[in-house]
């Protein structure tokens, strides 16, 4: 009896930790006080499941509720964006689960598990979230299984088995589907727009430090892969956006001019490359500078700028080509001009001084460019992470005439700052420079790390010139990495100290996998799924011919799955004559109304059939007797077979 | 726990019913269960599920969210499967239905029911149910056979046949509901209903039978040892041959001044209905067994010689039971 009990136990001892893991990844977008309630309500459920009389008070379910979805509303200001809704689904089920006292209760728990599992997806779609959900699959079939035995005495193991099973069954069934269920283009609705970003990733803004702190992350950015040719290390500048308005402080992107068109000339081979681009939850692309032509659906600013119309929360690939020597705008317009020479007023009076009389110093804008840079050659600079605080109403005055230590950030706003001072347009440009290359399969890996800021001048006849003062102090940061460019004694982020020796071949090895994950199967959409058809069937798939295939294949993988698990040709063994022939004679009786019952022995039986038909009591007895001895006895020879056969055939009940 | 059959309106119930009898019009004391005979349809719950996964579809579709799309099918090809693993869970099943131990009338018939797999396997929580009774679950973990009741309200004295049953599950995730009807020749012997109230045994009925001369059960003379039966006084143990037999033992008494005991339908208060007299026969039977008496028994059509044990019992019982029902219809 004791034994039993450990077995017969409610199916919320598998429901609640299992709905608990569901919950899990959601915490951390969770507001601390939502954490701390949802943890209280599980363990109060888990300690109410031995003692139902410690359940709260539908009254007080409720006012939970309300409390908690106006707390998130205050919070996020909504409840139906991806991260309120994920809270509000989550805490939901927190408090459905004190409710749920039966088989349809449970039921409804599964269901909404699935719906929160889902959501988590909005946030990450990785390979390690994938082996999580088949973990809470797993997970929740149990349960399932839980809900539905009916108190039969299950071992936890043959449950977990049986649900193992069927998610590998299930598997590529999945993967059939996944293949072949036909991909429509776009959202069928509008998608609501979020409002908060948690991404890092680069700001519509740069002022000092902020750049220098998005290194830490080695969070990625994009990912590119070279069609035919890669271009050098130093030349991988991959342009983000343009900054023109500068307070003295923070560059800003401001307003563009939207009457001016792009012109571009550009000389040499083009170069060819996909880049696969993380959401970032902003509407700009990057590209390598400088973009020839836009991909379909984005614009093209008239500073080279690649722009989307919405802004990319979820994977997003597309094709580029650029060319590394160009010209870009040679005429300069009025708008460009007024607005790459405007200088703040009142602020950095000591840089605006050294601007001009660089200007009274040389003719040539080249001449200006080379005696600034040969500045931060030539007197102390220093490339560093950690630069100190310029907290001040002149920051650039501060980093040129007194701390002389900074990150690109530093570098690139006071040589901006100085060019617009000796007269020549200038701008900020941010983006990424450099990225790793994958050994395994040559693509290259741009993370946050590489966030990088530059300048850009425009030159009579030249047009927008890139110059990069951050090459001039520390051109290792260029050619290589930031790693390279750093000195020795300056501390690195956790990241790089990691990434060295066999952890960062491992990495690799990672890295390429998560890029064929990415590319293949959270970018699998109707263009993919065209192109692989197309490879296959070598034209053109509709619509209706693909729901065919789909249901084709299906079941195609139904039957064999159906045929290994039955296995119908081991089905039939050659059967006992012996056991065929008293089945048949006991059927003979049972039609005289004397059955046999499952649980009765042959001689049992007899002994029981006799009494109701004595007439036939003796031949009943010799057939039973001759059924034991053949069946049991080790060898009963040929002739008493024969002898058997002959008596049940014979055998009547009238 | 019977979650019947949510989703077929009750006369689609009905017509399938019938398709199932036309299909499966052999009645015998086993049945087996085997595609021809089983039907599945998805429960209310599972209709909950395909709904939620449509739905999920639908965002998956407008998000463009591949492990949306991913989950959906998944669990998706999961239920699809549930629906074989349900079906499996009854196919093959063999049930061999056993006789039931006569019981009174109002109460409940207990048919024993063996079910049998081919091989041994994980078969739990399968509902068995003759006709809006009790329903039964069973499981059978890791055998391939295993026994149960079926239990039947009885209501009425006579043979009672074991009504269709209904065999279902819907392990393993409760998504599908599988279920076999299944005609099968049971039966059972349904004795009156005794009547509460207990009657005097000697006074009305022994005035006109004292000139029998017969041996009577009594407690005057010693007659000699016989097998104890239920019911005999303790008082009357025959302990020295218990001890020597080590079986139970009861002495017995004859008593010739003792008038012989006869349950007669004739004597009874002629304004009373059939049932009532039969009710109350039967009562007498019982008593008079329970206190170990010997009796005759005379209902119309019938007498039976004073006697006394099981089989005497049973015989009066029986004809309690079956009085008035032609033979035909038992």
């Amino acid at each position: 009896m004791k034994r039993s009990e450990v077995y017969i136990r409610s199916p919320l001892t598998w429901l609640v930790p299992t709905l608990a893991l569901v919950i899990s990844p959601h915490l951390t977008r969770f507001p601390v006080w939502a954490i701390l309630l949802v943890f209280i309500l599980f363990i109060w459920r888990l300690l109410a499941v031995e003692k139902p009389g410690l359940l709260p008070a539908k009254w007080l379910l409720l006012l939970i509720s309300i409390a908690s979805c106006t707390g998130i509303f205050l919070e996020m200001g909504t409840l139906f964006g991806k991260t309120a809704g994920s809270i509000i689904l989550s805490i939901l089920l927190a408090i459905k689960l004190h409710e749920s006292h039966q088989t349809r209760d449970y039921m409804i728990l599964v269901a909404l598990s699935f719906f929160i599992i889902v959501t988590n997806f909005f946030f990450s779609q990785s390979i390690p979230t994938v082996i999580f959900m088949l973990v809470l699959v797993v997970l929740l079939l149990v349960s399932l299984i839980s809900i539905n035995q009916q108190n039969a005495i299950i071992p936890a193991k043959q449950k977990i088995r049986l649900s193992i099973k069927l998610t590998l069954q299930a598997l590529p069934l999945m993967l059939v589907l996944f293949l072949l269920f036909p991909r429509v283009p776009g959202p069928l609705w509008k998608l609501p727009e979020e409002k908060q970003t948690a991404t890092s990733g680069l700001s519509e803004t740069m002022s000092p430090g902020n750049i220098s702190k998005l290194i830490q992350s080695n969070e990625l950015a994009f990912r590119v892969n070279f069609e035919n040719r890669m271009p050098a290390q130093e030349q991988l500048y991959w342009r983000g956006l343009v900054l023109w308005y500068f307070d003295g402080r923070e560059w800003q992107k401001g307003k563009s001019n939207p009457t001016l068109s792009p012109q571009l000339q550009h000389s040499g081979e083009t170069i060819s490359y996909k880049v696969t681009l993380e959401p970032h939850q902003r509407k700009w692309l990057f590209g390598l500078d400088i973009p020839t032509k836009t991909p379909d659906k984005v614009k093209y600013t008239n500073d080279f700028l690649l722009r989307t119309t919405q802004k990319i929360n979820q994977l997003y690939q597309y094709e580029l080509s650029s060319a590394l020597h160009y010209r870009i705008q040679p005429q300069i317009s009025p708008w460009e001009r007024s607005a790459g020479l405007k200088i703040p007023s009142n602020t950095n009076p000591q840089t605006l001084q050294l601007g001009r009389q660089l200007r009274q110093q040389y003719t040539s804008a080249e001449e200006i460019i080379q005696a600034a840079l040969s500045i931060y050659r030539q007197q102390e600079f220093y490339y560093t992470l950690q630069p100190p605080l310029t907290p001040g109403f002149d920051p650039v005055d501060q980093f040129l005439f007194q701390t002389r230590r900074g990150f690109c950030e530093h570098y690139a706003s006071s040589f901006s700052l100085l060019m617009r001072a000796a007269g020549i347009p200038s701008r900020i440009v941010l983006g990424y420079q450099g990225g790793t290359t994958n050994p395994i399969n040559q693509v290259v890996t741009v993370r946050q790390k590489d966030a990088h800021a530059w300048s850009e001048v425009w030159l009579q006849d030249k047009g927008w010139v890139r110059v990069d003062p951050t090459a001039a102090i520390a051109p290792q940061r260029i050619e290589n990495n930031l790693n390279a460019a750093l000195s020795d004694n300056e501390p690195r982020p956790l990241h790089m100290q990691l990434n060295r020796g066999l952890a960062k071949e491992l990495l690799f090895y990672w890295d390429a996998i998560d890029n064929r994950w990415k590319q293949w199967v959270v970018g699998y959409d109707v263009k993919l799924q065209q192109s692989l058809l197309e490879a296959f069937a070598k034209r053109k798939i509709d619509f209706s011919e693909l729901l065919l295939i789909m249901t084709g294949a299906f079941f195609g993988v139904v039957f064999i799955l159906v045929l290994s698990t039955l296995k119908p040709w081991k089905r039939e063994k050659p059967r006992d004559p012996v056991l065929t022939t008293y089945e048949k004679f006991c059927s003979k009786l049972a039609k005289a109304g004397i059955t046999r019952h499952a649980y009765e022995g042959p001689e049992d039986f007899a002994k029981r059939a006799a009494q109701a038909l004595p007439e036939k009591k003796d031949s009943i007895q010799l057939i039973s007797r001759l059924y034991i001895r053949l069946r049991y006895e080790p060898d009963p020879g040929p002739v008493k077979l024969d002898q058997f056969k002959q008596l049940s055939r014979d055998f009547k009940c009238k | 726990m019977n979650s019947g059959l949510p989703l077929i309106p009750r006369v689609l119930e009905k017509l399938l019913q019938r398709y199932a009898e036309r299909r499966q019009p052999l009645t015998s004391h086993k049945a087996k269960i085997n595609k021809t005979n089983l039907y599945i349809l998805p429960t209310r719950q599972g209709v909950l599920f395909f709904i939620v996964l449509l739905l999920i579809l639908a965002g998956a579709i407008n998000y463009q969210n591949s492990l949306g799309f991913m989950l959906v099918f998944l669990t998706g090809s999961i239920c699809f499967l549930a629906m074989v693993y349900t079906h499996q869970n009854l196919n093959h099943l063999s049930l061999y239905i056993g006789n039931a131990q006569s019981v009174f009338a109002e109460q409940t018939v207990y048919f024993p029911i063996t079910l049998k797999f081919p091989e041994a396997a994980l078969h739990p929580a399968i509902q068995i149910q003759a006709e809006s009774n009790e329903t039964t679950i069973t499981h059978l973990i890791s055998k391939s056979e295993t026994q149960d009741k079926i239990a039947v309200q009885t209501i009425h004295r006579g043979y009672i046949t074991l009504p269709r049953i209904k065999v279902s599950t819907e392990f393993p995730l409760g998504l599908f509901h599988a279920w076999s009807w299944l005609q099968m020749s049971g039966q059972c012997l349904v004795y009156p209903k005794p009547a509460s109230r207990h009657y005097v045994l000697e006074q009305p009925i022994n005035q006109q039978a004292g000139d029998k001369a017969s041996e009577k059960a009594g407690v005057d003379d010693f007659a000699g040892i016989r097998q104890y039966q239920a019911g005999d006084a303790p008082a009357h143990m025959a302990w020295k041959a218990i001890a020597k037999t080590g079986e139970l033992q009861t002495k017995r008494y004859t008593s010739e001044t003792d008038h012989e005991l006869c349950i007669d339908w004739s004597h009874l208060d002629a304004r009373l209905g059939t049932e009532e007299k039969l009710s109350i026969l039967c009562r007498m039977v019982l008593d008079a067994e329970d206190k170990g008496i010997s009796y005759s028994f005379s209902i119309p059509g019938l007498d039976i010689n004073s006697s006394f044990g099981l089989q005497h019992k049973q015989r009066c019982l029986k004809a309690l039971a079956l009085f008035g029902i032609p033979r035909e219809t038992q």
